[in-house]
């Protein structure tokens, strides 16, 4: 059995009057990929915002219950969410990469956090995220050219190098090949599987197909509410719930 | 109706739409072409002097200088008889009535010019030059067939003599026509011929600079923080509809405040660049706030959100990603801004830049005018040459407000394709 790195305790979360999570207890694993499914507008974005508190953008927000990482609350006050965001990387539904070079993109983290004091140590951490995000072969003699310029799938890939430039301990990927074609899925998959050995990976998605292929762990979102969380394999073939059979078989959502 | 014919009405729409767009843009075209045609055929004459040949004896009776005297003396000896000698020489005039018509015929800045060829060249005590020396306003009008010569003699302001004195200088080849310098360098005159451009230009320089230092630093941190930092609540939204609407407030307004705060109540001096500047930053404080709103608002979310995710405080991910890539809009639509300051007329005849101001300003807290203040003071003129002179200013504002907005367009266009 792996070591839970994160925690969710009684996660309630609203939008002005809206509540949007109930109770949302879940466990994800270190060094595992968890997949959170279920219909649109359910609150699987939403929980994973929680994780590195990116719902603090929102105004209207509020987040009550805890979340742990490793045994500290995330939803301190005290909490420093710069260095919270430095542990619990991000990659969005659609690419975003910054409208400056590869090079900048992926230099820019590491530089705000202090990690490359000098020119090689820089481009030392630039090449190991392109690599590590398979980007490296594609764009090693092109630093230089806007990240934006890159194809979609590339983009994504450069965002995930980004992710990985602050070396996070865990990865929040929010649909993160909803904007790809086949090709460029598949080879974030495969990815996301590489990446598992070094990051405990959260990721969101519509693909149950996705969620089986990348995932060890699925928790099953509907509503606001957590309806099921298994490992992958039972969610898919044998589900506890109703409600989770109806939703995998494709029944409603 | 059959298909038929609903589809053939449809099209029949279309077409007279499309005349009634090219219609509306030809009407908009012609009023362009008409003002600009008018302005031109106006004031391009302005850009040219006429001057007199003359002969100038340099009298060692009539100067009390020496060859190689110091510019000191130079500036302080007289001039006048030379002068007048010189003047007289033009023509053989027969009493004192003609011989003041001859000397009518220069402008007043004659002495002042002969000077100052004596001064460049400072030897010339006994020598004689030729020297194109300023004509009055009337023969300058009259030699650009601005002037009717066919009135009868008591209703025109040349008398006969000096027609015949100017027909005979014509023939002579004596008449020629120079670029016109002082224009460009002269403050305001009573004499349209010494009249120029000069004190208006450095007055609107300095004024458009105070604006520019003080409303773009606030004008930019107010919208950075309304856009970025500030909580969406009621206050907010009330300070941002107050913004629409100060940016809507009449200028002269803003003159009224200049006038009851700055000079009534601080005592700044009046009729002052300085006083202008600050006047025009108030008005111009929320036409670029508005722009500067707009483009912050116009870079994406998601790039907020990158910045954040990799770990950047919500300062970093404001100033290293948002307000660069806004930063074309904000410029461009400060630009904007100060042209509209610049062509701004009613708040500055409010804080006293009507005064009338030969110097040129050196400072910002010296008296001067303004680029569209001086086309109101010369369009009230009665002078003929006036006329010219107005059209002319105003040929140079617009080239300034038309070289302002090209630099906009370019800002804008040049930073903006850049990352797409």
């Amino acid at each position: 059995m792996s070591n839970i790195k994160i925690k969710s305790k009684n996660l309630n979360v609203y939008y002005g009057q809206k509540q949007a999570l109930f109770d949302v207890n879940l466990d994800i694993n270190e060094k595992e990929v968890t997949a959170l499914i279920g219909p649109s507008g359910c609150g699987k974005s939403t929980f994973i915002r929680c994780i590195n508190r990116m719902n603090d953008v929102i105004d209207i927000c509020k987040v009550e219950g805890n979340i742990e990482i490793d045994g500290i609350e995330v939803n301190d006050k005290e909490l420093d969410v710069v260095s919270l965001r430095e542990r619990v990387g991000m990659v969005f539904q659609k690419p975003n990469p910054f409208p400056k070079s590869i090079y900048d993109n992926i230099s820019y983290g590491p530089k705000i956090h202090g990690k490359g004091e000098t020119k090689s140590e820089l481009d030392e951490i630039v090449e190991k995220s392109l690599r590590k995000a398979a980007l490296w072969e594609e764009v090693k003699d092109r630093l230089d050219e806007p990240g934006t310029g890159l194809s979609g799938g590339q983009q994504q890939r450069l965002c995930i190098a980004r992710a990985i430039s602050v070396n996070p301990e865990v990865i929040l990927m929010d649909e993160p090949c909803s904007a790809l074609d086949p090709i460029a899925t598949a080879k974030i998959e495969e990815l996301i599987d590489e990446l598992k050995k070094t990051y405990t990976i959260v990721i969101v998605t519509h693909s149950m197909a996705q969620a089986v292929r990348v995932s060890q762990k699925t928790g099953f979102f509907h509503l606001g509410k957590v309806i099921e969380v298994g490992k992958t394999e039972k969610i898919f073939k044998n589900p506890d719930n109703k409600m989770t059979q109806d939703y995998i078989t494709g029944r409603f959502g | 109706m059959t298909k038929e014919e609903r589809l053939k009405k449809r099209h029949r729409s279309e077409k007279r739409f499309k005349l009634y767009g090219v219609a509306s843009i030809f009407v908009a075209l012609l009023f362009v072409l008409i003002l600009v045609q008018n302005i031109f055929s106006k004031g391009s004459s302005a850009f040219m002097k006429t001057a007199i040949n003359v002969e100038v004896f340099f009298d060692p009776e009539l100067l009390e200088l020496q060859n190689g005297a110091s510019s000191d003396d130079i500036l302080q000896a007289d001039f006048f008889d030379i002068t007048i000698e010189t003047l007289l020489k033009a023509y053989p005039a027969k009493n004192l009535d003609e011989e003041n018509e001859l000397i009518d015929l220069f402008s007043t800045d004659a002495e002042i010019e002969i000077r100052k060829a004596f001064l460049e060249n400072n030897n010339l005590v006994g020598k004689k030059i030729n020297l194109e020396i300023t004509a009055s306003d009337d023969i300058d009008q009259l030699h650009k067939g601005n002037y009717p010569r066919d009135l009868p003699e008591d209703r025109r302001r040349i008398s006969n003599f000096q027609l015949n004195i100017y027909d005979n200088l014509v023939e002579s080849k004596k008449i020629v026509k120079n670029f016109n310098n002082y224009f460009f360098k002269n403050g305001d005159s009573r004499n349209p011929e010494l009249a120029g451009i000069g004190g208006a230009l450095v007055g609107s320089f300095y004024s458009i600079l105070i604006c520019l230092l003080l409303s773009f630093p606030v004008a930019v941190l107010a919208s950075i923080y309304l856009e970025e930092f500030a909580p969406k609540n009621k206050i907010t939204d009330f300070i941002e509809i107050n913004i629409n609407n100060l940016a809507a407030v009449p200028s002269i307004v803003y003159g009224l405040l200049a006038l009851q705060i700055l000079l009534a109540t601080i005592q700044l001096p009046r009729s002052t660049p300085l006083v202008a500047g600050i006047t025009l930053a108030l008005m111009t404080l929320p036409r670029i706030i508005i722009p500067c709103r707009a483009s912050l608002k116009a870079v994406p979310p998601s790039i907020r959100e990158g910045a954040l995710a990799v770990g950047a405080s919500k300062f970093q991910s404001v100033f290293h990603h948002v307000v660069p890539l806004a930063l074309p809009g904000t410029l461009s639509g400060t630009i904007i801004g100060l042209a509209q300051a610049l062509g701004e007329t009613a708040p500055l005849i409010l804080i006293g830049m009507v005064a009338f101001v030969v110097d040129i300003p050196s400072t910002p807290i010296d008296p001067s005018s303004s680029l569209p203040v001086q086309v109101y003071l010369w369009s009230e003129s009665a002078e003929r040459g006036f006329v010219e002179k107005t059209s002319a200013t105003i040929m140079m504002l617009l080239s300034f407000l038309i070289v302002m907005n090209f630099i906009a367009v370019y800002l804008r266009q040049k930073f903006e394709k850049r990352w797409n």
